[in-house]
C-alpha cells in the first residue's frame, strides 16, 4: 500500500516536472526574445551609455514603437488563424486619412467643439479599420480566397483609394487633442506607449481567455479539424480579421497622434517589417501558435537595435542589415534545434500517416 | 464530350484562355471607345513599360511554381545592376553590353545563392527568409556600394538606352519599340523552354506540388531549390540592368517596394501560391493585362492613381471566381461512387 | 557499402531463386528494437502478404529495403548480390518500388508526367520531352489494358485511378518488386476487384508484390505467401494455405481473439434518442429510416461507396440531404452545418483521425476542449478555467489516456491513445448521439477492445451510439443492432442473435 502511494507521488512529481519543462519549451521563443532584448539593450548601453541611456532616447523608443507594435499584433492575430494580412498598413493609412479629412472638414472656430469631436473622430477611424477588416474576413472566410492573395488585393484597393482620395499628397490636420495626447506622458511613460500596452493586454486576453481566442488558435492549428469540432470557421475568420482591422484603425490614430499628417504611402516599409516582428515574437507563420508578449518584446528589441544604431551613429541602412541578419539567424537557429529534437524522438504516429 | 474537351483545352490548365478573353475584350472595348488606343504607338508603349515587370515576373514565376514566395527579387535586381554601374563608373571602364549583363548576372547569382542556400539547407519558409535577406541585401548595397543617384550611365549603356528596333511616325506621333523589349521576349522564351523541356523545369513543378513526395521519388530537391534561387537572381539582375538602361539613370532606391505588384501579376496569370501550378503564357498575359489597363485608364481620363485599386479589384475578382468555382465543383454530388472521390478531394482541399 | 555474392538459402525444395532476400535485419531507434533479425524471401510472380499490427515493424522494414533507413545489421540480397544497406537510388535501380498509401503523386502534373518523371530522374536525365513521355506512358497503360486519361491532371482523378497511376509509374522504372502499403483501404468493392485483376497480370510479368495489410480476408484472397510480424520480429511465414483468418489474427496479436459479443440488455421502454425519417440525398442514399434508442449501440455497415459514410456525414451536417427529417429526443433539428449538429447534441468521430479529428501540434488538453468551448464559457463570454480544468482531468483519467500529462502534444501519442483523445473531445460536449466512423482503424488490437469497452460504458450511461464500420467482428462485439446499407438504401436490419459475422457478410453480399 505504501509502495503504491509512493509510486503515485513519484508519478505526480514526474508529471509536474515534465509540465514545467514543457511549458518552458512552449515559451522558448519568448525566452529567446527576452534574451536578445536584454543582450541588445546591454550592448548599446555599454557601447554608448550617455546617448543610449539618455532619457530622450528611451522616450523615443517608447514613442516610436507603438504604431509598429500595434500593427505587428494585428499581423500576429492573422497568422494565428493560419493566414497573413498584408493590408494592415493600408488600413492604418486609410483610417488616418479619414480622420484627418473628417477633422479638416469639421474644423470651426470653436476650440471646444474641436476638442469634443476628438472621440467621435477616433471612433470613425477605428470603424474604418473594422470595416476593412470585415472585408478581408468576408473574402477569406466566405468567398474562400487564400489570405495572402485576398489581403494583397485589399492592400492594393485600399492603398489605391487612399492615393485617389489624397491625390497622392500629404494631408495636414488632426484634432489638437490627438497631438496633445501624443505628447502626454504618465511619469516617464508616454501615453502612446500606454495605449500600445493596453492594446497588447486586451489582445492577449482575447487570445488566451476567451472562446473566440481559443477558436482562432484551433482554426490556425488545423482548419479541417476545427470545422469537424463544430467551430464556425467563417465567423472565427471574420471576427479575427475584424479585430485586426480595428488594430489597424488604432494604428492610424497613433500615426496622427505622433505627427498630424496623413498620406497614402506612410509606413510602406512596415508591411514586411511587421511580419518580421511577428515571426521573431514566436508566431508560427503556419498558424496555431503565437504569443502577444513575444510580439511586444520583438517590437521593442527591433526598436532598441534601431535607436542603438542611431546612438552609435550607424546608418539606417546598416540597421536594415542587422534586422535581416537577426531574422534569418533566429530562423536558422530554430531550424537546427528542431532537427535534433525530431531525430531524438521519432513520432510513433509516423506509422499511421505523415 | 469532345467539344467539352476542346473547350477545356482552350481554357488552359490555369485559365489562360479566360485571361486572354478578358485582355482581348479590354483591347476591343478600348479601341471602340478611343481609336487612339488601337495604334502602334500604344502597343509599343505598353510593350516598353511591360519589359522590366515581365522579366521580374518570370523570376517570381519560377519561385511560385516551386512552392515558395520571394520578396527579395526587386532588391536583387537593383543591387546587382546598381553595383555593376557603380563599378564601371568608379573604374571609368567601358565594356560591351554583354559584359555588363555578365557582371550583373554574377552578382545576382551570388545573392540568389544566399537565398537558396538558407532556404533549402534549413528548410525555412521562403517568405520569411527572403524578407530577411532583402533587408540585408538592400542595407549592404546602400552601405557598402553607395546610395548615390547616378544621372549619367557608362557610355555603352547610355548608347543602348536610345536604340529602338522599330521607329516610325504615325498619325498619332512617333512610335518606337525599344530594343530591350527583345531581352524580355528572349527571357520569356528561355524560361518557357526550361520549364517545358528540361528535367529541372519539370522537377520544379513536382517539388512545388509535393516537397516530401518529390524527395521520396528521388528528385534532388535541395539542389533544384538552390539552382532555382540562383536562376531567380540571374533573371532579376537582367531586369535590373534593363531598368537602369531604360530609365537612363541609376537610382539605388528604384524597383524596391514593387514586389507585391509583380507577385499580383503572376498570380493573376494563374500561378498557384501553393506551388506546382503556373505557366509562362499566363504570366505574360497577367503582366500585359496590368499594363494595358494602366494605359487604358490614362486614355479614358481616369487618374492613374486608380491603377492600384484596379489591379487589386482584378486580383480579388479573378482569385475569388476561382475559389468559388472550386468549391462549387467540390460540392456537386453525382453518384454513389463519385461522392466518395469528391469528399476525399474536398477534404484534401480543406 | 559492400557487394559480395551470396548464395541464398532456399526454402525447402523450392528451386526458384528469390529476386530479393532480406537476411537477419535488425534496427534500433533509441531504446526501441524496431526490427530484430528479420528475414524475408520474395520470389518472382508471387504476392507476399506482410501482416502485423501497427508498430510491429512493417513500415520500418519497407523503409530499410527501399533505402530510406539504414539497418544496424543484416543483409539485403538482390539477385544474389548482398548489400549491407540500400539507398533510395540503388533500391530503385535494383527494381524495388514502394507505393505508399498517399501514392506520392504530383497532383498538378498529368498522368503521363507522373508515370514517367521518376524514372527520368533516376537516370539523371537533363531534358524532357512531352511526346516521348506520352509514348512511354501509353505503352505501359496499353500493356496493362487500363483506362487512364494520360492528359488528365492527377489531382482530378479518383483514388483508384491514382493508385493505377502509381502502379504504372513503378512499372516504368522496371520494378520487379513492388511494395504496396494498405492498397485497398480507400477503394470501393469494384475497384478492389479491378486491382486484384491487375495484380494477376503483374504476376504473369514476373513481378513480385508485397502487400502490407491488416484486412485479413483480403490477405487470404490475393496472396501466395504470408509473413506475420509482431514487435519487430517475424513470428511466422509460409504459404497462404497454412493460414486462416483466425490463425493470422492470433499470430498478429499473440493471443486468441475470440468473437466476443458483450451487449447490454436494453429495456423495451427505452426512449428513442435519434430518429431518422425518409432521409434522401440524391446520388448518395435514398429514403433512409432508422432510430437509435437511449443506451443503444447500432452498427451501420456496407461496402465502401454504399452510402453508409454519406448518411453519417449528413447527420453531422457535412452534407445537406435533399429531404427527410432528423429528430433528436423527439425534437426536429435542422442540420445545415457541423456547428448545427454539435449544438443539437450530435458528435462525430471521423475515420481520418489525423486530419479531421485532431490538432496534432496542440496539447491533449487543447484537443479535449476543442469541441466544447461554448459550454465552458462564463457569463462574460470568457473561458471558465476551473470548469475547463475539471473537464480535462476528468476525461483524461476516465479514458485512461496514456501520456505523461495533458500538456503533451497529441502528435506524440499512439493510434489508440489519439483515438481516445478524439473520443474525449466529444464526451466533453455531452453528446446525446455519438457517431463513430471506423472507430478502431489504425488502432492496435489491444487498444481496440478497450475502446469498444468505452463505447459500451458510454451507452450504459444513456448515450445513443452509431458505429460505422466494415470490421464485422467489431460490430458483432458491441452492437445491439446492425443496419446493412447497399447502394444507398438500408437493405437489412440484424437484431439479437442474427448479429454475427456470417450473417453480416451474407447480408452485404446479397
Amino acid at each position: 500500500m505504501s509502495d503504491s502511494s509512493f509510486k503515485d507521488a513519484n508519478n505526480r512529481l514526474d508529471s509536474a516536472v515534465r509540465g514545467v519543462i514543457e511549458r518552458a519549451q512552449a515559451n522558448r521563443s519568448m525566452l529567446r526574445m527576452v534574451l536578445v532584448f536584454v543582450a541588445a539593450f546591454a550592448l548599446f548601453a555599454f557601447l554608448n551609455p550617455r546617448v543610449f541611456l539618455g532619457s530622450l532616447n528611451l522616450q523615443n523608443i517608447m514613442v516610436a514603437s507603438p504604431e509598429i507594435g500595434v500593427i505587428a499584433i494585428a499581423m500576429m492575430l492573422s497568422m494565428l488563424t493560419g493566414g497573413i494580412d498584408l493590408s494592415l498598413v493600408s488600413i492604418a493609412n486609410l483610417s488616418a486619412i479619414t480622420m484627418s479629412t473628417m477633422f479638416t472638414a469639421m474644423v470651426t472656430g470653436s476650440g471646444e467643439f474641436n476638442e469634443a469631436m476628438a472621440v467621435p473622430v477616433l471612433l470613425v477611424g477605428i470603424l474604418v479599420g473594422v470595416g476593412c477588416g470585415l472585408l478581408n474576413g468576408v473574402l477569406i472566410g466566405i468567398v474562400g480566397i487564400t489570405p495572402i492573395l485576398a489581403t494583397l488585393g485589399t492592400m492594393q484597393i485600399l492603398n489605391g483609394v487612399a492615393i485617389v482620395w489624397t491625390g497622392g499628397s500629404t494631408l495636414y490636420g488632426a484634432p489638437a487633442t490627438f497631438t496633445t495626447f501624443g505628447k502626454l506622458a504618465i511619469g516617464p511613460v508616454p501615453m502612446l506607449f500606454a495605449v500600445f500596452i493596453v492594446a497588447a493586454i486586451l489582445i492577449a486576453f482575447l487570445v488566451n481567455s476567451t472562446t473566440l481566442g481559443r477558436k482562432i488558435e484551433l482554426q490556425g492549428a488545423n482548419p479541417v479539424a476545427a470545422r469537424f469540432s463544430g467551430i464556425r470557421s467563417k465567423a472565427v475568420l471574420i471576427g479575427s480579421y475584424a479585430v485586426g482591422g480595428a488594430l489597424g484603425g488604432l494604428a492610424g490614430f497613433l500615426f496622427l497622434a505622433r505627427n498630424p499628417t496623413a498620406s497614402a504611402d506612410y509606413g510602406a516599409s512596415y508591411v514586411l517589417l511587421v511580419i518580421v516582428i511577428a515571426v521573431l515574437g514566436g508566431t508560427n507563420p503556419n498558424g496555431g501558435f503565437a504569443s502577444v508578449a513575444g510580439v511586444v518584446i520583438a517590437t521593442l528589441t527591433l526598436q532598441v537595435v534601431s535607436s542603438g544604431f542611431t546612438a552609435m551613429r550607424l546608418s539606417s541602412y546598416q540597421y536594415a542589415i542587422a534586422q535581416g541578419v537577426i531574422l534569418v539567424a533566429v530562423m536558422v537557429i530554430d531550424a537546427i534545434n528542431w532537427r535534433k529534437f525530431r531525430n531524438k524522438r521519432p513520432a510513433p504516429m509516423a506509422a499511421t500517416g505523415k | 464530350m469532345d467539344i467539352r474537351k476542346t473547350l477545356r483545352k482552350l481554357q488552359g490548365r490555369n485559365n489562360e484562355g479566360t485571361l486572354l478573353l478578358v485582355l482581348l475584350a479590354i483591347v476591343i472595348g478600348m479601341s471602340l471607345l478611343n481609336p487612339v488606343f488601337f495604334t502602334a504607338n500604344t502597343a509599343f508603349a505598353v510593350l516598353r513599360s511591360a519589359t522590366v515587370p515581365m522579366i521580374l515576373a518570370l523570376s517570381v514565376l519560377l519561385v511560385i511554381i516551386s512552392g515558395g514566395i520571394d520578396v527579395s527579387f526587386p532588391v536583387v535586381a537593383i543591387a546587382s545592376a546598381y553595383t555593376t554601374v557603380t563599378i564601371l563608373l568608379a573604374t571609368g571602364t567601358d565594356v560591351p553590353m554583354v559584359v555588363v549583363f555578365a557582371i550583373a548576372a554574377a552578382i545576382g547569382a551570388i545573392l540568389g545563392l544566399v537565398n537558396g542556400f538558407v532556404i533549402a539547407k534549413f528548410r525555412l519558409p521562403t517568405l520569411i527568409v527572403t524578407l530577411g535577406t532583402q533587408g540585408v541585401f538592400f542595407g549592404a548595397m546602400l552601405t557598402y556600394v553607395g546610395a548615390k543617384y547616378f544621372p549619367e550611365l557608362p557610355p555603352t549603356m547610355a548608347a543602348l538606352s536610345t536604340v529602338n528596333i522599330l521607329d516610325f511616325t504615325t498619325a498619332h506621333g512617333r512610335a518606337n519599340l525599344h530594343v530591350l523589349v527583345l531581352l524580355a521576349i528572349v527571357a520569356t522564351l528561355l524560361v518557357w523552354a526550361v520549364l517545358k523541356w528540361t528535367m529541372f523545369g519539370r522537377s520544379l513543378y513536382a517539388i512545388g506540388d509535393d516537397y516530401e513526395g518529390a524527395h521520396r521519388a528521388g528528385f534532388r530537391v535541395v539542389r533544384t531549390q538552390i539552382l532555382t534561387y540562383v536562376l531567380v537572381g540571374v533573371i532579376a539582375s537582367m531586369a535590373g540592368v534593363a531598368h537602369i538602361t531604360m530609365s537612363r539613370a541609376a537610382n539605388p532606391q528604384d524597383l524596391v517596394g514593387g514586389e507585391l505588384d509583380i507577385i499580383a501579376a503572376v498570380v493573376l496569370g494563374g500561378a498557384s501560391i501553393f506551388g506546382g501550378r503556373g505557366s509562362v503564357g499566363g504570366t505574360v498575359l497577367g503582366v500585359l493585362l496590368i499594363q494595358v489597363i494602366n494605359n487604358s485608364l490614362l486614355l479614358v481620363g481616369v487618374p492613374s492613381a486608380w491603377l492600384r485599386a484596379a489591379v487589386g479589384i482584378l486580383l480579388i475578382v479573378g482569385v475569388g471566381i476561382q475559389a468559388v468555382s472550386a468549391r462549387r465543383k467540390a460540392q456537386r454530388v453525382h453518384s454513389v461512387e463519385d461522392v466518395m472521390d469528391l469528399t476525399v478531394a474536398q477534404r484534401k482541399e480543406a | 557499402m559492400e557487394n559480395e555474392p551470396v548464395t541464398s538459402t532456399k526454402p525447402g525444395g523450392d528451386e526458384r531463386s528469390p529476386i530479393l532476400s532480406v537476411r537477419g535485419i535488425s534496427k534500433r531507434f533509441g531504446g526501441v528494437q524496431a526490427l530484430a533479425d528479420v528475414s524475408l524471401d520474395l520470389y518472382p510472380g508471387e504476392v507476399h502478404c506482410l501482416a502485423g499490427e501497427n508498430g510491429c515493424g512493417k513500415s520500418t522494414l519497407i523503409k530499410v529495403i527501399s533505402g530510406a533507413e539504414t539497418p544496424d545489421s543484416g543483409k539485403i540480397v538482390v539477385d544474389g548480390v548482398g548489400h549491407s544497406q540500400m539507398n533510395t537510388t540503388s533500391a530503385i535501380e535494383s527494381g524495388i518500388q514502394v507505393i505508399y498509401q498517399d501514392f506520392s503523386l504530383f497532383p498538378s502534373l498529368t498522368v503521363a508526367e507522373n508515370i514517367v518523371l521518376t524514372s527520368a530522374v533516376a537516370v539523371q536525365k537533363k531534358f524532357y520531352s512531352a511526346t516521348a513521355a506520352a509514348a512511354r506512358a501509353r505503352a505501359i497503360v496499353d500493356e496493362l489494358q487500363l483506362d487512364l486519361d494520360l492528359d488528365a491532371e492527377v489531382g482530378t482523378l479518383s483514388v483508384a485511378n491514382k493508385q493505377l497511376t502509381a502502379i504504372c509509374r513503378a512499372l516504368v522504372s522496371d520494378a520487379r518488386v513492388i511494395f504496396m502499403d494498405e492498397p485497398t483501404t480507400a477503394l470501393t468493392h469494384t475497384e478492389v476487384k479491378r486491382l486484384f485483376e491487375l495484380v494477376d497480370k503483374l504476376r504473369d510479368r514476373g513481378v513480385s508484390m508485397v502487400f502490407v495489410s491488416h484486412k485479413l480476408s483480403e490477405i487470404l484472397q490475393v496472396s501466395q505467401q504470408v509473413t506475420i510480424m509482431r514487435s519487430g520480429k517475424v513470428v511466422t511465414s509460409g504459404p497462404v494455405e497454412e493460414f486462416d483468418t483466425r490463425s493470422i489474427a492470433r499470430h498478429m496479436t499473440g493471443r486468441d481473439i475470440e468473437d466476443v459479443r458483450i451487449v447490454s440488455d436494453l429495456p423495451d421502454e427505452a426512449p428513442v434518442q435519434l430518429e431518422v425519417e425518409g432521409l434522401t440525398l440524391k446520388g448518395a442514399y435514398w429514403d433512409v429510416n432508422f432510430n437509435v434508442k437511449k443506451g443503444e449501440i447500432i452498427g451501420v455497415t456496407g461496402l465502401l461507396g454504399s452510402g453508409r459514410t454519406e448518411i453519417a456525414e449528413s447527420l453531422f451536417g457535412l452534407l445537406t440531404p435533399d429531404h427527410g427529417q432528423v429528430r433528436v429526443e423527439g425534437e426536429r433539428v435542422q442540420l445545415a452545418s457541423i456547428a448545427d449538429s454539435v449544438s443539437a447534441g450530435i458528435g462525430y468521430v471521423p475515420e481520418d483521425r489525423l486530419t479531421q479529428g485532431l490538432f496534432l501540434e496542440k496539447s491533449i488538453a487543447d484537443n479535449i476542449i476543442a469541441g466544447s468551448l461554448n459550454q465552458h464559457r462564463s457569463k462574460w463570454r470568457t473561458l471558465d478555467f476551473r470548469k475547463v480544468k475539471a473537464t480535462i482531468s476528468r476525461l483524461f483519467e476516465e479514458l485512461r489516456i496514456k501520456a505523461p500529462n495533458v500538456k503533451a502534444p497529441v502528435r506524440t501519442l499512439s493510434g489508440g491513445n489519439a483515438q481516445r483523445v478524439v473520443l474525449a473531445k466529444w464526451l466533453a460536449t455531452n453528446p446525446k448521439v455519438l457517431i463513430l466512423n471506423g472507430p478502431t482503424v489504425g488502432v492496435d488490437v489491444g487498444s481496440k477492445e478497450q475502446i469498444l469497452e468505452l463505447l459500451r460504458e458510454q451507452a450504459g450511461q444513456g448515450m445513443a451510439i452509431i458505429v460505422i464500420s466494415d470490421d464485422e467482428p467489431e460490430l458483432v462485439s458491441c452492437c445491439h443492432r446492425v443496419l446493412v446499407v447497399t447502394k444507398g438504401r438500408i437493405t437489412d436490419e440484424l437484431v439479437g442473435d442474427d448479429v454475427s459475422v456470417e450473417r453480416i457478410q451474407e447480408s452485404m453480399a446479397a
